[in-house]
């Protein structure tokens, strides 16, 4: 039996396929104009790798912001279950996931199963999400997947604002003119990310066995300065730490599999 | 057709027919703000009150130009329909200083000067001890002499207690209504009851008690909402009146059941009892009931409150609605959630603009709770 998990992001858009408890084809993508376009094409390429039809997959969960908008999807869950059960088939020891995506980021703490004990997501306010990484390298100068390289270089940050992805991008702008290196303005962006997630981390009992998953957690310099600002190491993963919504959205849809089976309702 | 679509059409307009009848029949449309200020005197001069409200807001534009964008966005968008016109039709306002910006919003009423009739400030004390409430006792003596003369009348105990007894008449029906959602077959939905709520808080008292009785009728004919085992919530916080904010807490797989809101169970829970003064009954009935976060000493009586009702219509979670500034909310909804969690009460806040954006986020948010809270089923 083969389970799918989708998860349609504000960024990208991420595809997992399951059988009997591995992971057999695996992508992601940016988005594409609709949820549905995306989620039509990421399936498309994780079919395409195993080699399967659309008709071979038992069920599908749907997870992420156009989650509502896939008409092929069986089921769906919130990203905050899908990343806590994800991480939890990616590591068992997992008990406190840091989620980093394209416009919010959350931290959420499971239980011995992987279900979700309590969680606390960043409110409107998009500083610290990966979309202002996006802006803030666009106005560095830099490609997003170098921001972290850059700040890895450096070993003076230089004071960016946490509060606001207006501010911070001023900040930006204000320390470019003044002729500082962009190395150490690289590595301000990544402490002032770091410290916005710690102050979330402490809205909530974070119990050991930390992670962090999402796009922005391939940022290395943001996952070196969050460990610091928290004081822990993370947690390894088995997968790709950008798969862990859509990885979640596969288990429930074979949770929900089984649930059917035994004659539940859906 | 029934009775539940005239109300829904009700609830989603500023103005409506039975507001215009009444004024044929020469009783003047007066508008008033929060719960403590008592409609039986404003009934007993011969006027329609009518609960301001936000519904059909366009924006804030012309109401930013008074309020800063830290200003709640109930003040700013209420203000911003007041000047477009969309208030013309009251005779006249009585605010009341229920938090800061409300207050602020009557100074900024005054100045920008509306066509929407007198403007008329109704100070209610933050406390509910007997200073308190013989300054309230005060201030109600005060608008009843202002009524008087606004509208060439006398509020005589006669007219007051006559319309006690019509109010007392509307709280007992919508009583009957919301604790028909004890049961476990869900008659009405949240959305349905804050429709009905703000329908009936725009006519006059006597259609509201007609509109109320058909509604209830329906109920009683074995109306069912939902079957389904869905989450049952309990709702409360600040001010709330968007019918797409519950529809959208009720579409992710919840009922709400019970509530503490101003457009819900503080409006019609306790009846005004019937003594030999109408003003100090009705004093200790507005000043003394299930109190808001304005009340700075009834934080505990609050959260006893609200812990009865869950478990009186079997509540799985309860959810503490804020707006975004609402600086009474922010301090009760951080209390609220402390003190729920140490009876094991799962909840969450949620922060939001009146008639805002965010929806994708609040989903998540929602969805992501309601999981929360069945995992532990």
């Amino acid at each position: 039996m083969i389970f799918a998990g989708i998860d349609i992001g504000s960024l990208t858009a991420k595809a997992v396929l399951l059988r009997h408890g591995k992971v057999i084809a695996s992508h992601f993508e940016p988005v594409k104009a609709t949820s549905l376009a995306s989620a039509d094409h990421v399936m498309g390429r994780v079919l395409a790798q195993a080699g399967l039809r659309i008709e071979e997959i038992s069920l599908t969960c749907s997870t992420g912001y156009g989650r509502l908008e896939i008409p092929f999807a069986d089921c769906n869950r919130s990203e905050v279950s899908c990343h806590g059960l994800g991480t939890f088939f990616s590591n068992k020891s997992v008990r406190t996931i840091i989620d980093i995506g394209g416009q919010d980021c959350k931290v959420v703490v499971i239980d011995s199963h992987g279900m979700v004990e309590d969680f606390v997501m960043n409110d409107k306010c998009a500083a610290g999400t990966g979309r202002s990484l996006e802006i803030l390298a666009r106005t560095l100068g830099v490609e997003l997947a170098d921001l972290g390289r850059f700040a890895l270089r450096s070993r003076r940050p230089l004071p960016v604002s946490n509060k606001c992805s207006i501010f911070m991008e001023l900040d930006v702008m204000q320390l470019l003119y003044q002729g500082k290196r962009r190395e150490n303005i690289a590595h301000g962006i990544t402490v002032s990310i770091a410290r916005r997630i710690a102050s979330l981390t402490g809205k909530v009992t974070l119990q050991k066995g930390i992670c962090i998953s999402g796009g922005v957690s391939k940022n290395a310099a943001v996952v070196r300065d969050i460990e610091q600002a928290i004081g822990v190491t993370f947690t390894p993963l088995a997968h790709d730490p950008q798969l862990m919504g859509a990885l979640g959205a596969a288990c429930f849809a074979e949770k929900e599999y089984r649930r059917r089976m035994e004659g539940g309702k859906s | 057709m029934t009775i539940f679509n005239e109300i829904r059409q009700l609830a989603q307009s500023t103005s409506n027919d039975y507001l215009t009848r009444a004024r044929h029949r020469g009783h003047p449309t007066v508008g008033y703000f929060c719960s403590y200020v008592p409609e039986e005197m404003i009934h007993a001069a011969g006027a329609v009150p009518y609960r301001m409200r936000a519904v059909g807001s366009e924006g804030t534009s012309l109401g930013d130009t008074y309020f800063s964008s830290a200003n709640c966005s109930f003040v700013r968008r209420v203000l911003d329909k007041g000047l477009r016109g969309d208030f013309d039709f009251l005779d006249g306002i009585v605010f009341m200083n229920g938090c800061d910006h409300n207050r602020r919003l009557f100074d900024n009423w005054s100045y920008a000067h509306p066509d929407t009739g007198f403007n008329y400030m109704l100070f209610v004390p933050h406390g509910r001890s007997e200073a308190c409430l013989a300054q309230y006792g005060n201030e109600l003596a005060k608008l009843g002499r202002f009524l008087e003369e606004r509208f060439d009348t006398e509020l005589t105990a006669e007219k007051l207690w006559n319309s006690v007894a019509l109010y007392n008449r509307k709280r007992a029906l919508l009583q009957e209504i919301a604790d028909s959602r004890r049961s476990a077959v869900v008659p009405i939905s949240g959305t349905e009851f804050l429709s009905l709520m703000l329908a009936v808080s725009v006519v006059p008292v006597e259609d509201a008690i007609a509109l109320l009785e058909q509604a209830l009728a329906e109920i009683r004919a074995g109306r069912i909402h939902t079957e389904q085992a869905v989450l049952r919530l309990f709702v409360t916080g600040s001010c709330l009146e968007e019918l797409s904010h519950l529809e959208l807490l009720e579409s992710a797989g919840g009922v709400v059941v019970a509530d503490a809101i101003c457009l819900g169970a503080r409006y019609f829970e306790r009846p005004v009892q019937v003594g030999r003064d109408p003003l100090a009954a009705l004093g200790e009935r507005y000043l003394r009931n299930l109190s808001c976060p304005r009340m700075m000493d009834d934080v505990a009586g609050r959260i006893a409150h609200v812990r009865e009702r869950v478990s009186d219509f079997g509540a799985d979670a309860v959810i503490l609605e804020k707006l975004e500034f609402c600086s009474m909310m922010s301090g009760e909804s951080y209390i609220s959630s402390h003190e729920l969690r140490k009876f094991d009460i799962p909840s969450i806040t949620l922060t939001r603009e009146l008639y805002g954006g965010g929806v994708g986020q609040l989903k998540t948010r929602i969805q992501a709770f309601y999981e929360k809270v069945i995992n532990r089923s």
